[in-house]
């Protein structure tokens, strides 16, 4: 008997008309919390991998003298870049600066040499000299064997590549051009952004790899910090260090962590962009609702001025017709939640990265779809109440 | 409820002075009431007759509190209600002054019981109170069995004998009827002036009842007939004319 029972009961009575009349609603609010939930759980998949991979890696690569420019290495990529004039004795010198918090450096080059199971072979497997801390500074773990810089170490997915139907690839031999090497490491399948890469690689001891090829040059160097904390100390150490070695400044040196802020502040504003987009279709969705409920109080004009007849004050039918439509939306509200908590877990399973809603999102959704069935209850909820009882009664 | 002082029992239920009703404007206007006076002491049934368009029923509107006089002074139990609040009208409505339609107008959605309830819930009488009232009304009516029926599960009399119950079950001082045996069959129009004589009988109620035929108006004490918004006659019905709904039933 009281308002909200009266209004359950006026929406099942019109149950098609109430279901299409909330869809509008259901899809504004499936709209917002699949968005702003994929939207964190994007975000936290990000600093999730940054989390793992370390944010106390700071990244020395090649820039154009003076440009300042701040690359991010991993996405940016060396190639077309400036060309480098970092060399394996700038790492030597940022390891041995005196009183650095760094706690490891290893200089990276890509060695553009084919790498293959027989002599001058090419498998499309790409190669990179690296020095032994470079494994601990990118927290891959060895399934087999070690860095011992007289072999070369396989990334996972390099040797199923190379030894398709090879358990176990230790002691076999890889060429390098037309070098042969021993297999001395197989890395444990990387997950996550970074390993990615390293998943498809062939590792070789730097200096022999850019003997081989014919280099001096490195593409970059990755240095770790000791502690997050010492992130930005660590880098104005290298900074030091490389300026004094390379006056004309041609390097650029990033921090792991503006790469995170940078990825995660884009995200964000994507989410909130798409979020607006989606709270208009809730507004039409609300629009939809005034519709339906004038369209209900004009049809209940006999039972407004029965219930004003047998002492129902103004307020009563307000209450009443406003219970309706926040109940009408709130039950569109808790729809689209429903189906956005399906739609984002399956989206997340695709995608690979943790799914599920956002309290935050949800209890916005349902708030703002609350506040659509009041605000837009409210005008038609007026013109009922506002009938006189007789005017309401003629109407037969 | 605060401008309604608790009813002054010497006072007569309506006391109303050259009460006009005015509808539309200018070339259009039409004068449904003429300033027309009256005076209904406690415990009167009343009939107020007339033929379509005498203003029988404006006047019937404006006593029960669902629509405002244009001019004219009208209290109840000697409160001026000329001038209350919209929101102190409702308060009355239902509550001190209850109503029984010619179209009987149950809500459909709720049983008998509910129905009879309806207006104690909007005077927030407790449940368990309002039940036991809903309850005994039904029983005095004489349809206390049909308390969970609906109402398309009810004949028009035992309708309108809900409806009446619905009417004095928040023990009003006034009850207004408008045409209330207007769309039943005899033998049920008949039983519903019963119950009227009844209810006026043994507890005293005050009730007005519109009506254009003078068979059941006869059922009444006192004969008000109107033409053109205006009081015509007034006149006390004679022992010897007075009809008694339960006589004819068992004559």
């Amino acid at each position: 008997m009281n308002a909200f029972a009266i209004a359950l009961d006026s929406i099942w009575r019109h149950r098609l008309r109430s279901v299409l009349t909330a869809l509008g609603v259901v899809i504004g609010v499936f709209a917002v919390v699949t968005l702003t939930s994929l939207g964190a759980s994007v975000r936290s998949y990000v600093q999730g991998q940054f989390a793992h991979v370390g944010a106390t890696i700071v990244t020395v690569s090649p820039a154009n003298p003076g440009s300042g420019a701040k690359k991010h290495p991993r996405f940016a990529g060396a190639p077309g870049g400036a060309p480098s004039t970092l060399t394996l004795a700038d790492a030597q010198a940022i390891a041995a600066a005196p009183h650095a918090p760094i706690q490891r450096v290893s200089a990276v080059a890509d060695i553009p040499l084919t790498v293959g199971t027989t002599p001058g072979a090419s498998s499309g497997v790409a190669l990179s000299g690296v020095q032994a801390p470079f494994f601990k500074i990118e927290q891959i773990p060895f399934l087999h064997g070690r860095f011992d810089g007289s072999g070369v170490v396989l990334g996972y997915g390099a040797a199923h590549t190379l030894f398709p139907h090879v358990a176990n690839a230790m002691g076999r031999s890889v060429y390098v051009g037309t070098h042969a090497f021993t297999v001395v490491g197989l890395l444990k399948k990387g997950s996550g952004i970074a390993a990615l890469q390293s998943n498809r690689e062939v590792f070789l001891p730097i200096g022999t790899g850019l003997k081989l090829a014919g280099l001096s040059t490195v593409a970059e160097i990755v240095v770790q910090a000791n502690s997050t904390q010492n992130v930005g100390a660590a880098a104005t150490a290298i900074n030091r260090v490389m300026t004094a070695r390379h006056p004309s400044k041609n390097f650029s040196i990033t921090k792991e962590s503006q790469l995170l802020s940078t990825v995660t502040s884009t995200v964000s504003t994507i989410t909130t962009f798409l979020a607006g987009l989606a709270a208009i279709s809730l507004l039409v969705g609300g629009i939809g609702i005034m519709n339906i409920m004038l369209v209900t109080v004009t049809e209940r004009f006999r039972e407004i001025g029965i219930r004003k007849a047998m002492g129902a004050r103004d307020g009563d039918i307000l209450v009443q017709f406003v219970a309706e439509s926040v109940l009408l939306a709130l039950l569109g509200g808790a729809v689209g939640v429903g189906l956005s908590a399906i739609a984002s877990s399956i989206v997340a399973h695709l995608a690979g990265f943790p799914g599920g809603l956002t309290v935050s999102a949800v209890v916005l959704a349902l708030v703002f779809s609350i506040l659509v069935g009041g605000v837009f209850g409210v005008l038609p909820a007026m013109r009922a109440a506002r009938l006189m009882p007789v005017d309401a009664l003629r109407t037969e | 409820m605060s401008q309604v002082q608790p009813a002054a029992s010497s006072a007569p239920v309506i006391s109303a002075t050259r009460l006009t009703k005015i509808y539309g404007q200018g070339e259009v206007q039409v004068t449904a009431l003429d300033g027309v006076s009256l005076e209904i002491p406690r415990g009167q049934m009343v009939a107020l007759m007339g033929p379509s368009g005498s203003g029988k029923s404006t006047l019937m509107q404006v006593l029960g509190l669902l629509d405002r006089p244009t001019a004219g002074t009208y209290l109840l139990n000697g409160q001026d209600l000329s001038r209350v609040s919209s929101r102190t009208m409702a308060e009355l409505r239902g509550r001190r002054i209850a109503f029984v339609f010619q179209s009987i107008h149950l809500l459909p959605r709720l049983s008998a019981l509910h129905n009879v309830e309806l207006p104690m819930v909007y005077a927030r009488v407790p449940a368990a109170e309002r039940r036991q009232r809903a309850t005994d009304a039904l029983n005095r009516v004489g349809v206390g069995a049909l308390v969970h029926r609906m109402p398309n599960q009810l004949s028009g009399g035992q309708a309108q004998r809900v409806a009446i119950a619905r009417a004095v079950a928040p023990g009003p001082d006034l009850l207004l009827a408008d045409e209330p045996t207007g769309a039943l069959d005899r033998a049920s129009g008949r039983e519903v002036l019963g119950v009227f004589q009844d209810l006026n009988q043994s507890m005293g109620l005050t009730i007005v009842m519109v009506t254009h035929d003078p068979l059941v108006g006869r059922h009444a004490e006192r004969i008000i007939e109107m033409e053109d918004g205006r009081f015509i006659r007034d006149y006390a019905v004679s022992g010897s004319e007075r009809l008694w709904a339960h006589q004819e039933v068992s004559a």
